[in-house]
């Protein structure tokens, strides 16, 4: 085994511009690629670690899709010596956790354990990130039960909802597949497909490992070398990641029936930013007063004046390479048009008007507010940490978050609105509900509605041909 | 991806299945009564520049009559809605405006008001809660919008949720008197007929500062917050305590079966068992007997359901604390192509062995461990300790019993664990509620059909 050398520290305080106390962060990259973050935190006795391998369902092969998830399902079954179940109880044992969330550019793989058993956990880590087993066995019960996931998620109608959503504004673009893949595919799945997809892509030249915890920041170090420095680099490992996705020109209407639903879940959006763009952060502003906290300007209209819905928000889901803004609701069969019309009508109000100053401070006082609490966590601020070095973004993001939210002006605001929130003529709309009920009244706002079951989204992402 | 749900049910009355603690880790509290009867906790923590507020109402629906079920969370939704001093649409203003954020949820035993806020925002929240509690805008208005965005929920939660649809039942099906049968969210006719009388009797009944804790947690010098809560709190008077509840219930004799047919994917099983109050001296042993069934993928329903049999693909267990008497219980959804019957004979077996076995050491040893972990995971915010405190202030009458909890844990032996099972996880007094998925019209769903006492 080679003995790796440290390429680099650099240590340093991340000084915010108040009184919020950032942790010291310590920054290495050891000399196989891999980049390590490590941040004291002394308030529990914890370690967390949070890793981003730097490949998801993006770089699933065509006709495998699922392959990335069925590989992070698989990934703990069974590692070194430790069969499946052996692990499990080690894990538990410790009162511990490994978990792996699949993704679309990334795979997440995440652990606490107690302090005292910092050495015990990191060792349990590294034999799943390094030497997973992927017996046949295991291979196969990780694609049964995605499959039966797949099965599942026809049940839930918000589930439904998110899935076709990305299916239909992104068609055959790789953010268009669901991450979990198709029932047709994810049974094609087999062990040499996952050792393929993790011999390719789980490399530490792709990923980003961060840990934050009850632990000296250089003995932490010193011992994720011993951990993980003989994890080999491979040349190939960073993927491409795809170019921005194609917004839809039209608005286009896809009703997905829910024969006994008496309630509709809305969606509707259309393609935006990717995360490491500069506008990022005023349009999180925006996204606040349109649809973000709890005094949004869709509450307000929906739930407040017309008690249409319990709920209502928007995001932008930022991704590597490209991204969308979306909205989404829910109300009773017969409201749905209206609240449907309504939702476009002030998202489309929204981008046209500069917004008035009340909202816009009440906005960034709350972002600026509720920054620290985002971070109270070790796992939450390990998770940010990983964000920023997996996306690129300033080492500094964190310190001048809130001095950035407070220099956001009314005309930043309505630009980047104008600018990456879609007009509401232009955008992919789905409703998942009882099709008998609420297709005639869309139909006779909206016009032609294409009418699909929950299981036929995911056809909508397939490559054309 | 964030969703509001904020003013939001806790359908789990106790999804704080198992708080943890170490004794290293008991958390300084300095508590003292107004002489309203006002209950105040303060727990000071230095380490951001926030606090967290909650305050308690000990009201929830176990406090509801047939008729008027709901009316608790109805009543949670209206407190948002403006008082005396501050008007209708001003409280979220005022909190989001000042950086903090506002919710509440209700359960069967308690209703809760949260603000996690940056600590110069601790005289505005205060002031905004104490107006609510001494003058609620109870108006025409103000009920008829909380009616219709409370329906709506109901529908997201229950009516359109399997699992809502089946929890509803087991409870309905489980209890016959105690106020528990009902869901927290209320029958929809009952939340389409609850009157503006009504909502102001139960203010005058339940919203008193001597049915109600206050808790602060966070970045607060305990002496100045105890001043703080005199001035804005020490004034609203006290009032008649609330009427006590009867949660009396007839012994269950047999069991008790409902069956569900909704449109699903796959068949699903729940099972409920009832067991004691959280103040009872078996709820330990309980606790472990949760971990060692449900903890994760090492535990017992995981390693027979979902990897020996190969019949489920999620099982859960799930025991609740309550201030009256509630249920253990068990859900499983069955994988495509096996039936709830197969997934109800593997749960007795589980079930049944840990009733005529003694557990191994090393299982109580890890079962403990992760009883302890989730200790620690509640405890991680400011956020997430008022409300711990608050909990056991209002279930346990302590807010000390959280200290208490790994001391009982850890004295529960294996002859604890067999007894308990053997007492409360019993098949004569059950009741299963059983999942028949119903294909869409011209459509098969994919996990049918359920045969009966069909085995994988």
């Amino acid at each position: 085994m080679k003995a790796l050398a440290l390429l680099l520290i650099l240590s340093g305080f991340a000084y915010a511009e108040d009184d919020l106390r950032l942790p010291r962060v310590t920054r290495a990259i050891f000399d196989n690629g891999l980049h390590v973050i490590v941040a004291e935190y002394h308030e529990l006795p914890l370690v967390e670690f949070h890793l981003i391998v730097g490949a998801g369902a993006a770089q699933d092969p065509a006709g495998k899709e699922g392959v990335s998830a069925v590989t992070a399902n698989a990934l703990r079954r069974g590692a070194g010596k430790l069969s499946a179940e052996e692990l499990a109880r080690a894990i538990e044992s410790l009162g511990g956790r490994i978990s792996t969330t699949p993704g679309t550019d990334g795979t997440i793989v995440t652990a606490e354990f107690l302090r005292d058993d910092f050495a015990a956990g990191l060792d349990l880590l590294r034999q799943v990130m390094l030497d997973p087993k992927f017996s046949r066995d295991e291979v196969r019960r990780a694609r049964e039960e995605q499959a039966a996931a797949i099965v599942a998620g026809f049940e839930d109608a918000s589930t439904v909802a998110e899935k076709c959503y990305g299916n239909f504004l992104y068609g055959s673009h790789p953010y268009g597949r669901p991450v979990e893949g198709r029932r047709s595919t994810v049974s094609d799945i087999g062990r040499s497909d996952v050792t393929a997809y993790y011999d390719r892509w789980y490399r530490p030249n792709n990923t980003t490992l961060v840990l934050v915890g009850d632990v000296s920041a250089v003995d932490a170090v010193i011992r994720l070398r011993e951990a993980f420095g003989a994890w080999r680099a491979r040349p190939d490992a960073i993927p491409l990641r795809p170019t921005a996705p194609e917004p839809v020109a039209a608005r286009r209407v896809l009703l997905v029936d829910k024969p006994d639903a008496t309630q509709a879940q809305i969606r509707f959006g259309n393609v935006a930013i990717k995360r490491s763009d500069p506008d990022y952060l005023p349009a999180q502003v925006a996204n606040t007063i349109l649809g973000g906290g709890f005094t949004s300007k869709l509450i307000e209209e929906l739930r407040v004046k017309r008690s249409l819905t319990y709920a209502a928000w928007s995001m932008f889901a930022a991704r590597f390479g490209g991204g969308d803004f979306r909205l989404g609701t829910f109300t009773k069969n017969p409201t749905t048009a209206e609240t449907l019309d309504l939702a476009l009508t002030v998202e489309g109000d929204f981008r046209n008007r500069l917004p008035d100053r009340k909202a816009l401070d009440k906005a960034k006082s709350y972002l600026r507010g509720q920054f620290p609490l985002r971070l109270e966590t070790p796992d939450a601020l390990a998770a940010r940490l990983a964000e920023i070095e997996f996306y690129g973004l300033p080492v500094d993001e964190l310190a001048t978050f809130r001095r950035r939210v407070a220099a956001v002006t009314p005309a930043d605001v309505q630009r980047v609105a104008r600018a990456h929130m879609p007009p509401p003529d232009r955008v992919a709309v789905v409703v998942v509900g009882q099709a008998s009920q609420v297709r005639a009244p869309l139909e006779a706002k909206f016009g032609p509605v294409e009418t699909v079951a929950p299981d036929a989204c995911e056809k909508l992402s397939m490559p054309r041909r | 991806m964030s969703r509001p749900v904020r003013r939001r049910l806790a359908i789990l009355v106790a999804a704080l299945a198992a708080p943890p603690l170490a004794c290293a880790l008991e958390l300084p509290v300095v508590a003292r009564s107004l002489s309203n009867g006002l209950r105040v906790l303060v727990h000071e923590d230095h380490s951001a520049p926030v606090v967290s507020s909650y305050v308690f109402y000990h009201v929830g629906s176990r406090n509801e009559v047939r008729g008027a079920t709901g009316i608790s969370h109805l009543f949670e939704h209206m407190m948002f809605n403006g008082g005396r001093k501050f008007g209708p649409g001003v409280f979220d203003d005022l909190i989001e405006g000042n950086g903090g954020s506002t919710n509440g949820y209700t359960t069967r035993d308690y209703t809760a008001y949260l603000n996690n806020f940056p600590r110069e925002a601790l005289p505005v929240v205060l002031d905004l809660e104490s107006d609510r509690m001494a003058n609620l805008a109870i108006t025409k208005q103000n009920l008829e919008q909380e009616r219709g965005i409370v329906m709506e929920e109901r529908r997201l939660r229950i009516d359109n949720e399997v699992w809502g649809v089946m929890d509803e039942a087991l409870y309905l099906q489980a209890f016959v008197e105690s106020p528990y049968r009902w869901n927290v969210i209320g029958f929809m006719p009952d939340i389409a007929h609850i009157t503006l009388d009504q909502a102001r009797a139960y203010f005058r009944t339940y919203y008193a500062p001597n049915n109600a804790t206050v808790v602060l947690a966070g970045d607060v010098d305990p002496p100045a917050a105890f001043r703080l809560v005199e001035r804005y709190f020490g004034a609203i008077p006290r009032r008649h305590p609330p009427p006590p509840v009867d949660s009396s219930e007839p012994p269950q004799d047999g069991e008790r079966r409902a069956v569900v047919r909704k449109n699903a994917e796959l068949p699903a099983v729940m099972i409920g068992y009832h067991v004691p109050r959280a103040v009872d001296a078996d709820r330990a042993s309980l606790d472990v007997v949760e971990r060692l069934l449900g903890g994760g993928e090492s535990a017992r329903l995981h390693q027979d359901l979902v990897r020996r049999h190969e019949v489920a693909t999620v099982v859960e267990a799930n025991d609740t604390w309550g201030i009256d008497p509630e249920l253990f219980w068990i859900y499983a959804q069955a994988r495509p192509k096996k039936t709830a019957a197969a997934l109800e004979e593997r749960i007795d077996a589980v079930v049944g062995e840990l009733r005529s076995k003694r557990v191994p050491d090393d299982e109580l040893a890890k079962a403990k461990s992760q009883l302890r972990s989730e200790y620690v995971e509640g405890l991680k915010t400011v956020s997430g300790k008022a409300n711990k405190l608050g909990f056991f202030e209002t279930v346990f009458g302590d807010y000390r019993a959280l200290f208490r909890l790994e001391d009982a844990w850890r004295a529960v032996s294996a002859d604890d664990v067999q007894r308990v099972a053997r007492t409360y996880l019993d098949r004569t007094h059950r009741t299963v509620v059983v999942l028949v998925p119903v294909p869409a019209p011209g459509r098969p769903a994919s996990g049918r059909p359920p045969r009966p006492g069909g085995v994988s």
